[in-house]
């Protein structure tokens, strides 16, 4: 998909109308030779941005502009960074099509107001859990239903905890990926290269494997979903 | 467990479970008026994972998810906002209903379970050791991830039939092994099954073993295809129906069926007062979207008579003599 449907278009918007009170900056990853999605995912982040006069739009060159590059920390593309007030940790790897993009949608959200819309316990929490750095990549497919939920609330910690930072990566444009962390259902995360788990796990399971990640415990299990 | 403090607020109803059960009891207490919470996870519950629904009346086709987001979105227009969690425990305490997640305690004066239900495993050696490295239950999630290969499909039912048609996109071959001697699938749904060239009906076939190393290479059948108990395939897709999720009533003391399904009555009331159920938890026959909705409707509407709400009328017209609403004068009077 590289562009709205009508009808999901108005729903966005009628939620940017409503949710959507900061300005918030699509930064997208391309390169002049481009990948087999980076026009598609240009024109789709385009559409959105035109959603909503709170949103801005930027594009680099993943080649050209590689200080803008290294620092959003971008290492492949195509690449979206999720900017708000201010830098989340929030990040899109390949096209946010199917049901990834009501992730971005919940991303672009999320970044706007800054609150991560968790309850306060949870955020008490996740602070005793992430006590140093965490980086999170959650390994999704377009067709996958339940995969925003898993990316959502991976976006809520990173906007509730400076130490998470959280890349969505479409697996399908990253096959070398699917080897490297032997993704063979979706979704899965593997945490700090320490940890992982696959399919959708409740907040507090999520939470647990922060902390292990964070203390640098090896880990991983498989729940159904 | 957090100790109950009197600050608490108590919600009318408490509905566990966010399937499309829930959610619609919730968009209903919410038309009623209810103090109504409502926690589940995942949201959407288990049929968000169905590619397509084509029983839900009022509409044609659409995805689990996207009926999920319907009803949702419903409901949110009368003020419920669900909360994404499990639900830890369930007591009784002074009289109203204590419900515990990860992170908060809510007390309500009912509770509706609609809490659904989880996929069974396949209870043969190999299928702990390779779950999710081939052993899989959601071919939405996962499909994507056997492009061209083989797969087995485990199943009698009308499940089996639809996650083998969804993974037609994606594999190459799709073996069907059915215990009994038939496909129990929609009439609709097994047509579909039989005119796909890429699925085939391996009937009256157990898989007794699941083999392979790193990943699933291969399952052991009781009864040999085409001269050969061993096939040859790269995943296996677990569609033997679900368990009720009902531990969580049971531990309050609600009555269930050998099955563990929570017996309901035809208003939906448990064994225990002010507690009700609805949904593929319970021991309804015949589990649909559209029936679970039904009854968790039917179950906020006897929830709100629990606590005191005077009956609603679905008379037209109050003067009409046979509306049970009409006025006592207007029944006494001659026709």
């Amino acid at each position: 998909m590289s562009e709205v449907p009508e009808d999901i278009a108005e729903t966005v918007v009628k939620r940017f109308e409503e949710e959507l009170k900061k300005p918030v900056r699509l930064v997208y990853f391309t390169q002049e030779m481009e990948c087999p999605f980076c026009a598609q995912t240009h024109q789709l982040l385009e559409t959105v941005a035109k959603l909503s006069e709170n949103i801005g739009f930027e594009v680099y060159d993943f080649v050209k502009d590689k200080e803008k590059a290294e620092e959003l920390g971008i290492e492949k593309i195509p690449a979206l960074a999720i900017l708000g007030g201010k830098d989340y940790g929030l990040r899109f790897y390949g096209i946010p099509s199917g049901y990834e993009f009501q992730t971005l949608i919940e991303g672009i959200i999320l970044v706007s107001s800054g609150d991560s819309q968790l309850p306060s316990e949870a955020v008490e929490v996740l602070a005793k859990a992430a006590t140093s750095p965490v980086h999170i990549q959650i390994f999704v497919i377009p067709t996958c239903p339940v995969c925003p939920v898993l990316g959502a609330m991976a976006f809520q910690f990173a906007v509730a905890n400076s130490n998470i930072s959280v890349d969505i990566v479409e697996i399908a444009e990253f096959p070398h990926l699917v080897n490297k962390y032997n993704v063979i259902g979706t979704p899965k995360a593997a945490l700090n290269e320490t940890t992982q788990f696959e399919g959708l796990v409740p907040p507090m399971q999520f939470i647990n494997f922060i902390q292990q990640a964070a203390q640098g415990s090896p880990t991983g299990i498989s729940p159904t979903i | 467990m957090k100790k109950v403090t009197e600050k608490q607020a108590i919600y009318d109803i408490a509905i566990i479970g966010s399937g499309v059960t829930g959610l619609a009891a919730a968009m209903y207490a919410g038309r009623m008026k209810l103090k109504t919470i409502l926690i589940g996870f995942p949201p959407g519950g288990v049929i968000a994972t169905t590619d397509w629904i084509e029983n839900y009346p009022g509409f044609i086709s659409l995805s689990g998810k996207e009926l999920a987001d319907k009803i949702t979105a419903h409901a949110k227009e009368y003020g419920i906002e669900p909360i994404l969690d499990n639900v830890t425990d369930v007591s009784q305490q002074d009289g109203v209903f204590v419900v515990q997640t990860a992170f908060r305690q809510y007390r309500a004066k009912t509770i509706l379970f609609s809490t659904g239900t989880h996929y069974r495993k396949l209870e043969v050696p190999g299928s702990d050791t390779y779950e999710g490295k081939g052993v899989q239950f959601c071919g939405l999630c996962d499909g994507p991830m056997f492009q061209n290969k083989t797969l087995a499909v485990v199943g009698g039912g009308d499940s089996a039939a639809k996650e083998a048609l969804i993974l037609t996109q994606w594999a190459q071959r799709i073996y069907i092994m059915v215990r009994g001697d038939r496909l129990k699938a929609e009439p609709i749904n097994l047509e579909r099954v039989n005119q796909s060239e890429k699925i085939t009906l391996l009937l009256n076939t157990n898989v007794t073993r699941i083999e392979g190393g790193d990943r699933v290479e291969k399952v052991l059948l009781d009864k040999p295809f085409q001269g050969n108990k061993e096939l040859a395939v790269q995943g296996v897709f677990i569609a033997i129906g679900s368990v009720p999720l009902s531990d969580l009533a049971k531990k309050l003391g609600v009555k269930t069926n050998p099955k563990g399904e929570i017996v309901i009555n035809r208003q939906t009331g448990t064994n225990i007062k002010g507690v009700f159920a609805a949904g593929d938890v319970t021991d309804t026959e015949f589990k649909q979207a559209i029936t679970g909705v039904a009854e968790g409707v039917l179950a906020v509407y006897q929830a709100y008579k629990y606590i005191g709400g005077e009956a609603v009328s679905s008379c037209v017209d109050e003067e009409y003599l046979d509306c049970p609403m009409a006025s006592e004068n207007l029944r006494k009077q001659p026709e």
